[in-house]
């Protein structure tokens, strides 16, 4: 049984179609991979491999480039959550905000919880300092915050990754 | 302006040319780590940074055009700090445990950091970062504490052998090569042709059998002893030993690269069982027959030269002067060198004065030349592997297994179509390597091989593909052939063969699309009791669709051993004199008996009158073996041919070979053929001797000792002409041709000799291969060779298409005997094993093995069951298991790199081809059963 499922090696086939190669969608593919597993297993790399006319050495070369991507022992939480701690979050707060949510969660930066609700990271620039703290939660983002607003995202966050099963 | 300078030298710059190859040019040296010709550049370690006037940045030379115009410094002083910069933050990394010893050759980098004179700085790494080796590869050192992330290794595995292994992981900061995603080599599907090692600059990646013996005595050039490539390679020599192999850049077939045997699998050479002292079995001393012997007498004893030729020599006239020369038969060696090939030949029919002569090309590729003759009136690869790599627009590769068995030749088809993009077809019953790159698979049955052939032609001709201008101008005999091919529509082909037929309409709208394609094939085609018309339906493909004569295109059936085109091409065939001139010619014969005239005249016949040769074909190699066993022919000499490993069904050979009056067998190790011997000549290896090889694409090439022989060992072509001598002596015959002496100072002598007797060879002589490279014809000696045969017109006159119908395989899975069995070979081994069985290469395979589809695994209760055993009507093999979709359900591959039980030769079928006497080792109906772990 392949790990990639048909409807997935479909949403990296439909990417293919827009380069001018096959081998151009291998970081939107990766990007999907990991959007679904939470990481990037050995397997997937194998068959993405296969599927954009590549080698695993060679994927594994463009994956590993980026701290983005998460391998099989270090899968993400349900929930990506990013602290800017750039320029304009730090001199309103976003660094305390990440403590306090470290704290909270009794995790560090790139730790995920135990319930594998939540992976908390800090980000170096989210392009939204007019929402100064800000964090982003997978792909949206939240802000002005502060302490407490953060932890009542977050809590709510894991609740509901708690709820749907991670 | 049209000129460009460096350092204040003109230089026109050419199109295309960077900085580095014109400063190149000029002898300039520029320093360079990351760059190598060989591989596409990259501008990564930026040591070969140059100024250019007027320009505010310096530049990578090795990437950067030049232009009209531009002023160039290589060596300024800004330039100098710069390097010793460069180099200092590389030492900062690099960390030498210092193993390898002080006479360790230097490295490249080693070499730049001595040229620019930089320390190591104090905050340098003081640890190694990485264990010592990084990797557990046999042969191949990997020690990551060395690695300053050039990148050519990964650059030498994707650009070069086509393997993608290496890749670099986690750039940045802790950027480092990695296999794989992190694996071991192997793990990583490495092929161990040792080509990242040979590329490192900095002894990363080395090879690791030259660990540890320093620098050499001496380098000698020669030519590789495997396969039918013909690699050059360097043999780096201290104290007689042999301490590395490496690729001979200038040699035109490989450069640098080699493959796992060619690079690691010398040291055989050196093996402790070589021999060393010629032996005798002990009822020869004692006068005793060999069938009164007890077993005390059938023991070896170690005797002088004198002793065991002498003996030799008192037997082989003896029979010649009871029995007649057809009591007699000689065995030449594919594995040796030309010279030493015609020395065999001569010594059948001049001295013995019969045509039973042959060797192993009968069991490899006799239908490809037979064939070959009946349809173009030659029998060679027709087009260079170089030319078939850069001019082909298309490969059809079928029963070639070819990244395995060439592999230097496979890695260079996988970049000729990584490179080119060209559309790759494979036709082969396993899912073999290769396929990894084809446009398409053709899964057919082992013997199927005409029905796909004329099924693939139907459509061709159906659809009007053909090459109608060539047929009509070139060839003969197309309309009976056309219309032969009525009989092969899709839907029956695809019956015969399993392939779908939507598969052989794209394969032969693929070969007929693009022009030329190139037709490569080997054992998968030859060794049927159809190799002929096998062949022949090839020959057919490639006239239909005009491939032949052109760059890019042709026949290109691919040589085994290193020296089995040479071998044939000398003659040692029993139909033909050097140069393929038939013994059923007679004037040819009347040549020859004048060449090689003998005085005074003892026997005679109609077309030779001193000699008293036959004017028709002697006996084939299977079936010498055979008349050995029924005592019609009475002595066999036999030069390094395995004969109880190779032939097909061995419990057949085995007894022939037993009951066989008078064995001499010329060796470099005891094999399994020696046990029946009664005389053993200790030859030496390719490494002690000089010659000429001539490889696949008839390329002659120069061998040249490296080493003095082991103990007593002579030369081959030493012993044969020593032994030719004492034969005539007690036959009290002397020579009176031009060409019948045999007092030969040295090879170059011999070859002249065969020169001055073979037109295709006319032209080439030793002191010209020095500096140069010829692929026969080479008619006269200002010709410059024919690269590429029937460009101007077929030897025969029109190439003649062939009626050829599909046969079924002489055996058929059955009830009793339901798997089909077809046998080959893998890459880690070569033959019968007697050299890679001796070679460290052999811990990458040191078991032998069957392929087995998951599906026949369930049927026959294998249940993970590690061994089995496999009967067939005429023996049976035992073999671990290897699970896998490489083969097709029903179909099971052996290899017979092993001896004894573990042979599958034991099982093969001995049924012959009737035209080219090639025996049926691809098809044979086997049954399995699992083999309990105990025994």
């Amino acid at each position: 049984m392949p790990l990639l499922s048909e409807d997935l090696r479909q949403a990296i086939e439909d990417y293919t179609r827009r380069y001018a190669t096959r081998q151009a969608a291998l970081l939107p593919a990766l990007h999907l991979i990991q959007e679904r597993f939470r990481c990037v297993p050995r397997e997937a790399i194998e068959e993405l491999a296969d599927l954009l006319d590549l080698h695993p050495a060679q994927v594994h070369d463009t994956l590993s480039f980026y701290g983005f991507f998460r391998d099989a022992g270090n899968p993400l939480g349900r929930f990506r959550v990013w602290v800017c701690r750039s320029l304009p979050c730090m001199l309103r707060g976003g660094e305390e905000i990440l403590d306090d949510l470290c704290h909270y969660l009794n995790i560090q930066p790139g730790q995920t919880t135990a319930d594998g609700a939540i992976t908390l990271e800090f980000a170096e620039c989210l392009g939204a300092c007019e929402l100064a703290p800000c964090l982003l939660v997978n792909d949206e983002c939240h802000g002005p915050l502060t302490q407490e607003s953060a932890r009542q995202l977050v809590a709510q966050l894991r609740r509901a990754g708690v709820q749907h099963g991670v | 302006m049209t000129h460009a300078s460096i350092n204040g030298r003109m230089i026109q710059p050419k199109p295309g040319q960077t900085i580095l190859q014109a400063a190149q040019e000029l002898g300039i040296t520029i320093p360079t780590l990351c760059y190598h010709p060989d591989l596409s550049p990259v501008g990564s370690c930026r040591l070969c940074l140059v100024e250019i006037e007027g320009w505010r940045q310096k530049v990578a030379a090795c990437v950067t055009p030049i232009r009209p115009g531009m002023v160039i410094y290589t060596e300024t002083p800004g330039l100098v700090e710069v390097r010793r910069f460069i180099l200092s933050l590389l030492l900062r990394h690099y960390y030498d445990a210092g193993y390898g010893g002080r006479e360790r050759p230097e490295t490249e980098f080693e070499h730049w950091v001595r040229v620019y004179q930089v320390e190591r700085r104090r905050d340098s790494q003081a640890q190694p970062r990485f264990a010592i080796p990084s990797d557990p590869h046999p042969l191949v050192w990997v020690d990551w504490n060395k690695c300053i992330l050039c990148t050519r290794c990964v650059r030498a595995c994707a650009e070069i052998q086509g393997r993608f292994v290496w890749g670099v992981a986690d750039r940045g900061e802790r950027a480092h090569i990695v296999a794989g995603l992190g694996s071991s080599m192997l793990e990583a599907r490495c092929e161990s042709c040792g080509a990242c090692a040979a590329y490192c600059p900095t002894g990363a990646l080395d090879d690791k059998m030259a660990l540890g013996w320093g620098r050499p005595d001496k380098i000698v050039r020669s030519v590789c002893s495997y396969c039918g490539v013909g690699c050059g390679i360097r043999l780096q020599v201290k104290n007689n030993r042999i301490i590395r192999v490496s690729g001979d850049e200038q040699a035109p077939v490989n450069g640098l690269h080699l493959c796992v045997k060619g690079r690691y699998g010398f040291d055989y050479v050196h093996h402790p069982e070589r021999l060393r002292r010629p032996r005798v079995r002990r009822y020869l001393l004692s006068g005793r027959s060999k069938s009164e012997a007890t077993a005390a007498e059938r023991e070896w004893v170690e005797v002088d030269w004198d002793t065991a030729l002498d003996l030799a020599a008192e037997k082989l006239t003896q029979i010649w002067r009871e029995s007649g020369s057809d009591a007699l038969g000689v065995l030449a060696s594919a594995k040796c060198t030309n010279e030493e090939n015609y020395l065999m030949q001569k010594f059948a029919r001049q001295v013995l004065g019969t045509q039973n002569v042959d060797h192993c090309a009968r069991l490899c590729h006799s239908s490809t030349v037979a064939a070959l003759s009946l349809a173009f009136g030659s029998g060679a690869m027709s087009n260079t592997m170089h030319d078939v790599a850069e001019h082909a627009q298309a490969l059809f590769i079928i029963g070639s297994n070819v990244t395995e068995q060439h592999p230097v030749f496979g890695s260079m088809l996988r970049q000729a179509v990584l490179r080119r993009r060209i559309p790759l077809v494979v036709a082969d019953p396993r899912r073999i390597d290769i396929t990894e790159f084809a446009t398409l698979h053709l899964q057919h049955l082992p013997g199927t091989d005409i029905a796909l052939l004329n099924g693939l032609m139907h459509i061709i001709l159906k659809n009007g593909w053909h090459d109608t201008r060539f047929i009509a101008e070139r060839c003969e005999n197309f309309e009976a052939f056309a219309a032969s091919l009525e009989a092969y529509p899709p839907e029956k082909v695809a019956e015969i063969t399993h392939v779908p037929v939507a598969a052989l309409q794209r394969a032969a709208e693929i070969l007929a699309r693009h022009k030329p394609v190139a037709a490569i094939w080997a054992m998968g085609i030859t060794q049927h009791t159809t190799g002929v018309m096998n062949v022949l339906a090839l020959a057919n493909l490639q006239m239909l669709l005009g491939n032949l004569g052109v760059p890019g295109g042709g026949v290109n059936p691919l040589r085994g051993q290193n020296n089995v085109q040479g071998a044939c091409d000398m003659g040692a065939l029993p139909n033909v004199f050097p140069g393929y001139q038939p013994v059923s010619d007679a004037q040819i014969v009347r040549k020859f008996d004048a060449a090689w005239a003998l005085q005074p005249t003892l026997r005679s016949s109609d077309v030779s009158p001193t000699l008293g040769l036959a004017g028709k074909p002697g006996l084939t190699v299977t079936e010498m073996v055979h008349q050995f066993g029924t005592g019609q022919i009475r002595a066999l000499y036999v030069l390094g041919e395995d004969l109880a490993l190779t032939e097909p069904d061995l419990p057949h050979t085995r007894q022939s070979l037993a009951q066989g009056e008078f064995l001499i067998l010329q060796e470099i190790f005891p094999s399994e053929t020696s046990v029946f011997a009664d005389i053993l000549l200790p030859g030496v290896s390719f490494a002690e001797k000089s010659g000429t090889f001539t490889n696949t694409e008839r390329r002659v090439q120069l061998v040249r000792a490296a080493l003095e022989p082991m103990g007593d060992a002579r030369p081959d072509w030493h012993i044969i002409a020593d032994l030719a001598r004492r034969v005539l002596a007690r036959q009290g015959r002397y020579p009176a041709g031009p060409w019948a002496g045999w007092q030969y100072t040295s090879p170059s002598a011999i070859f002249e000799e065969m020169a001055a007797l073979t037109p295709l060879y006319a032209g080439i002589s030793h002191a010209r291969l020095e500096h140069e490279t010829l692929h026969w014809p080479v008619p006269d000696k200002n010709h410059p060779g024919t690269p590429i045969l029937f460009v101007h017109g077929f030897p025969r006159g029109r190439g003649r298409f062939h009626v050829v119908e599909h046969l079924p395989p002489a055996e058929w899975p059955d009830a009793e005997y339901p798997l089909l069995l077809t046998t080959g070979r893998v890459l880690y081994h070569w033959h019968g094993g007697e050299l890679t069985r001796r070679s460290m290469v052999m811990q990458l395979c040191p078991r032998p093995v069957v392929e087995i589809h998951p599906d026949d695994a369930a049927r026959f209760g294998l249940n993970g069951t590690r061994q089995v055993r496999l009967r067939s009507r005429r023996g049976e093999m035992l073999a671990y298991v290897q699970i896998t979709t490489r083969v097709a359900p029903g179909v099971v591959f052996g290899n017979f790199h092993f001896p004894g039980p573990n042979n599958v030769n034991n099982l093969t079928n001995a049924a012959l081809d009737p035209v080219s006497k090639i025996p049926e080792f691809k098809v044979a109906a086997v049954r399995l059963e699992p083999v309990p772990e105990a025994c």
